[in-house]
């Protein structure tokens, strides 16, 4: 079976970043990742929401990368919402201890709703 | 599942991983950094280094860093890191001449008796402890990129020395013809009329030869050959060779015995290309079997003599002798067309005339013919003879 070729979307809602991974997460393609949310860093963004509904599959480069996002949100006290996970990527999470230093919501407007509310 | 063997499953998984990216055909520093991204990624670590080894200079080069800042790494020294058990992971705490700001875990890399660099790594995220298991598991991965490291380095060592090679073939090829010049110079030196004829008979051979289609290989070969092919004349007399007056009988077989004597002498050098020393003998053949000096006939004969032969009359007709006056290029080619099938090969004169005619037209890059003519020449009157001779001996060939 072909790969999907991994890409990245973005949009920005209120003050927040919705990023959207399309595609397995598992080599260096998905550096775009981290630069996608590294842009929106850059222009002052704390808030990052990640929207997996099209990445149902990561390796252990792909967990590397979302590792550095966190780190770089953790440099500035920002904060990750992940949503729309499947059961693969949430156990994968989970099993590592990711899922700790994440906020994980079942859907992005739960995050972004989250987001603006300022509480769970 | 259990977590545990959840986590032996991803632990297995990310050696796949490992394995994919070693083996890959991504560039040296792309693979690298995606079997850093394989390691941060295991073990989460927030902060990591891979450092190689450089035997010349004895310090270690960062090949990828996260975390770390260059001065962190610069107080890593080789020569303390090379006690420590080979791609045996060491715990910082463990050994605190290691100390690294924020480092945990180092790994020297080794491959048998080499040493090839030192793998480092920061806490993890979960600011949990490196565990036996992950120990375990950081020796298979480092000795994988330690092979990693090792077949990088040895691949640049054969690229450094056959890239040294091949400065060093160029240089002696650069000497080889400048020997074979300084020997064409000597033999024309002795003959004041014959001034540069070997370096011409060289570039009008292999201009003849390319246009035929010779690889570049042969094409050198036979601008060798034409470059040597009248060595011979260095033992015959200067009277001799400067003699205005007709060859005496016993004269003319004097001179004759050049070819020999200039096969004699190309025979002892040890040539690259193949043919060079028959070229240099026979180019006084004539394809009726009236040339010396073994009065070979037609197929006896090869394309490279051919070449010679007609570039060598050429030029002698086109230049100044003692005992005429050099002849213009019509009558030069008029007097070849004449003693074609008897003396020149057809298909040859026919290739000759292609050449010269393309170089007065401006078709070739770098003319080797027309920069040597009679400069009062009337290109345009030799292009229409060229012409007529081309069209009639392209008829006589047999089509392709």
């Amino acid at each position: 079976m072909k790969p999907v070729q991994f890409s990245v979307a973005s949009k920005l809602v209120g003050d927040a970043a919705v990023i959207y991974p399309k595609g397995y997460l598992n080599n260096l393609s998905g550096e775009s990742l981290v630069n996608e949310c590294g842009i929106y860093i850059g222009r002052g963004i704390t808030k990052i929401v990640v929207n997996f509904s099209e990445t149902d599959l990561i390796n252990s480069i792909g967990i590397s990368l979302i590792l550095q996002i966190m780190e770089d949100l953790r440099n500035i006290k920002g904060t990750i919402c992940c949503t729309n996970m499947s059961k693969f990527l949430h156990d994968t999470f989970e099993m590592l201890g990711l899922i700790q230093h994440m906020i994980v919501f079942p859907s992005e407007s739960d995050a972004i709703k989250y987001l603006k509310a300022g509480t769970p | 599942m259990s977590t545990e063997l959840k986590k032996a499953l991803y632990n297995i998984s990310a050696l796949a991983d490992l394995g994919q990216e070693i083996t890959s055909e991504n560039a040296f520093h792309e693979k690298i950094q995606a079997v850093f991204y394989v390691i941060t990624g295991t073990f989460l670590a927030n902060k990591g280094a891979i450092l190689s080894y450089d035997r010349s200079s004895k310090k270690l080069d960062t090949l990828t860093k996260k975390g770390f800042t260059s001065t962190d790494l610069e107080q890593l020294a080789p020569e303390e890191l090379m006690p420590l058990s080979k791609n045996e992971p060491c715990l910082i705490k463990d050994a605190p001449f290691l100390a690294v700001v924020g480092a945990e875990v180092l790994v020297p890399l080794w491959v048998r008796d080499q040493f090839i660099g030192a793998l480092l790594l920061g806490g993890k995220l979960t600011a949990g402890p490196y565990t036996p298991e992950d120990l375990e598991l950081l020796k298979i991965i480092a000795t994988q990129i330690a092979i990693t490291l090792n077949h990088h380095s040895l691949f640049m060592d054969l690229s450094d020395k056959l890239e040294e090679n091949q400065r060093l073939y160029e240089e002696m090829r650069r000497i080889y013809h400048g020997t074979l010049q300084a020997f064409a110079a000597a033999i024309d030196a002795k003959d004041a009329y014959t001034q540069n004829h070997s370096h011409r008979v060289a570039k009008y051979s292999a201009a003849i030869a390319r246009e035929l289609g010779w690889n570049d290989h042969d094409i050198e070969g036979i601008y060798v050959a034409g470059y040597l092919h009248d060595v011979g004349k260095l033992a015959i007399s200067n009277d001799l060779l400067n003699k205005v007056a007709p060859f005496t009988p016993e004269e003319r077989a004097e001179i004759r015995k050049h070819s020999t004597l200039s096969h004699n002498i190309a025979v002892k050098i040890n040539f690259p290309w193949k043919n060079v020393e028959d070229m240099v003998w026979h180019h006084h053949e004539r394809l009726d079997g009236q040339g010396y000096p073994d009065a070979l006939v037609r197929e006896g004969i090869s394309d490279g003599v051919r070449i010679i032969t007609l570039a060598d009359s050429f030029d002698a007709m086109t230049s100044q002798r003692p005992y005429r006056k050099k002849m213009d290029v019509q009558t030069a080619l008029a007097e070849l067309r004449k003693c074609l099938d008897s003396q020149f090969d057809n298909k040859i004169m026919l290739v000759l005339c292609r050449v010269l005619d393309k170089e007065i037209k401006g078709e070739l890059p770098e003319p080797e013919i027309l920069p040597n003519l009679d400069k009062n020449s009337d290109l345009s009157i030799i292009s229409s003879l060229l012409e007529g001779i081309i069209v009639e001996l392209s008829a006589t060939q047999s089509p392709a």
